[in-house]
């Protein structure tokens, strides 16, 4: 079904979750020169897989990514029973 | 002075970034090295917050530039004097340029797969008693019959154990099989493909396809042919995305 195909829009909330997807996770890195403060914690990347920070930080950054991934899930499914009605 | 970076190019000019304003609302401009140049802009603070104007201003100036030129776009937060940046450049620069060979003329398309019935599952293990009943009904379809049959709390949790690693093997198997399917649907459409295969995760499958510009809208008619044939399946397609996950540097 065509409509089980989501496109996002620029304004949607849905593809800011999109946009911190893919410019947190990718993207050239120079080791030690990327500082992001997550809830004023600052996090330095050394590579493209090593993160300094605590883990209380860590944890809760983590935890973000596990709730983005599920709201992004609700929302589309949401979208999907919108588009069927 | 740290600049923010956002991107590296091989063909920028000033005009490239005129009238463009960065993370902070600050002006953006283009410093040159040799035969690459960076997008930066001036930022005082030692750490950029992780909210939705930065995130926005950041791939706003990164579409921008894409739009123009060719680019090969930082992650977010990348905070870098100049001579720092020159060093980097300088080490890499063989790597750039063959990195910026590879995505000229092309922008990232995003596809996101999710199963149906995870979602079902899902919503279970949120406490949703319709769903919950549904997965229940499946576990018993499925042969789970301890507790109720007399088999002690070990062979329970054997039981339990052998269920969780088979379905895991099956879920792991049911991912690739998408995954491959989905390669398979936007073949000779893609120049280059990044695909994760998330068996357990809510999503099972997440690429990045490398498709020219040229070709965005045949790509998406393909990915709309797709969703059609797999009813079971939930597709979030997004794009035209800067090539965030193809600015690997090779050799």
């Amino acid at each position: 079904m065509v409509d089980e195909v989501f496109e996002l829009d620029a304004d949607d909330e849905l593809s800011l979750l999109e946009t911190l997807d893919h410019v947190l996770d990718r993207g050239l890195v120079i080791a030690g020169e990327v500082t992001i403060a997550v809830a004023n914690i600052d996090l330095i990347y050394l590579g493209l897989n090593v993160l300094l920070g605590s883990t209380e930080a860590v944890n809760r950054v983590l935890g973000d990514r596990e709730r983005r991934l599920e709201f992004l899930h609700v929302r589309s499914l949401d979208a999907s029973e919108r588009g069927k009605e | 002075m740290r600049f923010y970076v956002y991107c590296l190019s091989d063909e920028l000019k000033d005009e490239a970034v005129e009238g463009l304003k960065g993370v902070g609302g600050a002006l953006v401009r283009v410093i040159a090295f040799g035969r690459l140049a960076a997008v930066v802009s001036e930022l005082e603070d030692e750490s950029v917050a992780v909210v939705s104007e930065n995130l926005r201003a950041h791939n706003a100036v990164n579409a921008g530039v894409l739009a123009r030129s060719t680019t090969l776009p930082f992650r977010f937060g990348t905070l870098a004097t100049e001579s720092r940046l020159a060093e980097y450049v300088a080490a890499n620069e063989g790597s750039l340029v063959a990195a910026l060979g590879r995505v000229r003329g092309c922008v990232e398309m995003g596809v996101k797969i999710m199963e149906k019935a995870k979602g079902k599952r899902q919503k279970a293990e949120d406490g949703s008693e319709e769903a919950r009943s549904e997965v229940v009904l499946t576990d018993e379809a499925s042969g789970a019959e301890a507790g109720a049959s007399g088999v002690g709390r070990g062979t329970a949790f054997l039981l339990a154990k052998r269920r969780e690693v088979l379905g895991d093997e099956a879920e792991r198997r049911r991912a690739e099989e998408v995954a491959g399917w989905l390669a398979e649907g936007v073949s000779g459409l893609v120049r280059e493909s990044s695909v994760r295969v998330n068996p357990s995760d809510a999503l099972v499958v997440r690429a990045a396809h490398l498709v020219e510009r040229a070709r965005v809208e045949e790509y998406r008619g393909r990915v709309r042919s797709l969703g059609a044939e797999r009813v079971e399946l939930h597709f979030l397609t997004s794009g035209p995305w800067p090539p965030y996950s193809f600015g690997e540097l090779r050799g």
